[in-house]
């Protein structure tokens, strides 16, 4: 009893704004951002060399009037929704095919090893040639990066759940499709949201290394405009997006967790 | 005699290897049975067989005259440790046996709120399992178990993760909740003074394949308390039953050594 009061103080004192720990992040950004403001304009002088925070604000408030901006974010967010979401559909398919089918993990296991080990972004020209420059491409393209996390998370997720559990289930009259709902899918939810995030990463730089190396909008497109023309500021608002993107889809899985996951929120601290 | 579960001419066989050998026995309506074996005495499977997870290859297992076919509402299991959902609140745990049989109506749920309270965990039914204690959890088990009102209660080894104090704690728990409600138990251990204490009757099984050494009644009165295992009755009772599977822990205590040598 006294670990669960303690463990909900101490998360109280943490979000608590009149403590120092709530604003170091913050403030660790600020004097960041600072220092390369500073560094940009009394050091090195050249926005070729050392852009700064303020040139890339003004960059992209520029994009966003002419609506520039708008349009790129649109397809890349297109290609890199739709391809995660058949990759992560299609990986717990096979995840799962793979967990109960001894022959399917014998058949696929290797090529799923291999191939989540290699970086398929390397092959990107090929599909771009088979599949056209528009989206399609882009979509595919993400989807053979983010599905070999979600295939091996799942499979484990659904491997590891424990027999006793199962057991349990069953002798209290649970069918087979009881077992998979009741035990078998909650077991493998941490695990399957760990693939998610893996596949969330790799899919976004499997967007803008596909749009690298041919499209006609996107952010991929946008940085390619950037480094044809050495325009760093237009270079760092796209790498900027990027970075934002990832946090927030981070921060989103994080809170999926927290909703779904309640009794390890409850654990952890 | 009308037996509530009649178990007889058990046998099982995985491959070469026999697990158990012509098992019989009977439990009466009300009555609390202890199971004691040493490692090896098949009550894995035996268990498994009386949940219908697990087919014979002879001899049958009833309840109330009827052949088991299957897993159904009317056993009731408590295991060993941990098997509570941890993704579940003590709440959703103690439903789940309901749940998964389709019988959750409103007046078994008042009766499990009832059951909660009769282990004492009204106040932690939003809780998960890991933020409350080991003896915590054995509870909920045990009102998981009871939640379906099986017509008999099987426990394997309930207790036998608990330290030593917690486990005479729940020792007089059971005792309570079945003085209480009266089902007939089924209660499978590795302690030999927890089954003297606990039951009416103590089922000692041999191993290597299982099968019943004998059966012992115990006479001591009821309701009793902890300091019953002073008395040299009890320790009596604990003697016997300790001679009786003596060699058998001897010889898989060996085994376990010849099998991890390097």
């Amino acid at each position: 009893m006294s670990e669960v009061s303690a463990g909900v103080r101490s998360k109280k004192a943490a979000a608590s704004w009149t403590r120092p720990l709530f604003w170091t992040s913050a403030v660790s950004i600020v004097a960041g951002l600072l220092m390369w403001e500073l560094a940009g304009r009394f050091i090195v002088k050249k926005a070729l060399f050392l852009t700064t925070p303020s040139q890339i604000v003004v960059e992209m408030w520029r994009l966003t009037a002419s609506g520039q901006l708008k349009q790129h974010l649109y397809v890349s967010g297109i290609e890199f929704g739709t391809g995660l979401a058949i990759a992560i559909v299609l990986g717990i398919a096979i995840g799962f095919l793979m967990a109960t089918n001894k022959y399917a993990k014998r058949a696929l296991g290797p090529w799923v090893s291999a191939l989540y080990a290699t970086p398929t972004v390397a092959i990107s020209p090929l599909i771009i040639l088979w599949a056209g420059i528009d989206i399609w491409s882009k979509v595919i393209v993400v989807v053979i990066n983010s599905v070999f996390p979600m295939i091996i998370n799942t499979e484990a997720g659904l491997r590891s759940t424990d027999r006793q559990l199962i057991e349990a289930a069953r002798c209290f009259g649970a069918s087979r499709l009881q077992v998979f709902w009741k035990v078998l899918l909650p077991s493998a939810t941490p695990f399957l949201l760990a693939g998610v995030k893996l596949a969330v990463g790799r899919g976004l730089v499997a967007v803008v290394v596909a749009e690298l190396f041919g499209s006609r909008a996107g952010l991929g497109f946008l940085l390619a405009q950037a480094s044809d023309a050495f325009n760093m500021p237009l270079l760092f608002v796209s790498v900027t997006i990027l970075a934002v993107t990832g946090m927030a889809l981070t921060g989103l899985i994080g809170g999926l967790e927290r909703y779904f996951l309640p009794w390890r929120a409850k654990a952890g601290e | 005699m009308t037996a509530k579960l009649d178990i007889w001419g058990l046998s099982k066989s995985f491959g070469d290897l026999e697990v158990l050998k012509d098992i019989s026995f009977k439990i009466k309506d009300q009555e609390l049975v202890a199971i004691v074996g040493p490692s090896g005495c098949g009550k894995t499977t035996l268990l498994r067989m009386i949940a219908g997870i697990e087919t014979p290859d002879g001899g049958g297992i009833s309840i109330d005259g009827k052949a088991l076919k299957g897993p159904g509402p009317d056993r009731g299991f408590v295991f060993q440790q941990d098997s509570l959902f941890p993704w579940r609140t003590v709440w959703q745990n103690a439903v789940l046996g309901l749940e998964i049989d389709g019988k959750l109506d409103s007046e078994r749920v008042a009766r499990t709120r009832e059951l909660l309270k009769l282990v004492g965990l009204s106040k932690f039914e939003k809780y998960y399992p890991n933020q409350i204690s080991g003896g915590m959890r054995q509870r909920v088990n045990l009102a998981r178990a009871l939640a379906i009102d099986p017509k008999v209660l099987i426990m394997d080894e309930p207790f036998s993760a608990l330290d030593a104090q917690t486990r005479e704690i729940m020792q007089l728990e059971l005792m309570r909740i079945w003085q209480e409600g009266r089902k007939t138990v089924l209660f499978i251990t590795h302690q030999i003074d927890e089954a003297v204490f606990l039951a009416d009757r103590i089922v000692v099984l041999g191993r290597r394949p299982g099968w019943v050494r004998e059966t012992i009644d115990i006479d001591l009165p009821r309701p009793r308390p902890l300091s019953v295992k002073r008395t040299p009755e009890f320790g009596a009772y604990v003697d016997r039953v300790w001679n009786l599977i003596e060699r058998d822990v001897y010889a898989s205590v060996q085994e376990d050594i010849e099998a991890t040598a390097p």
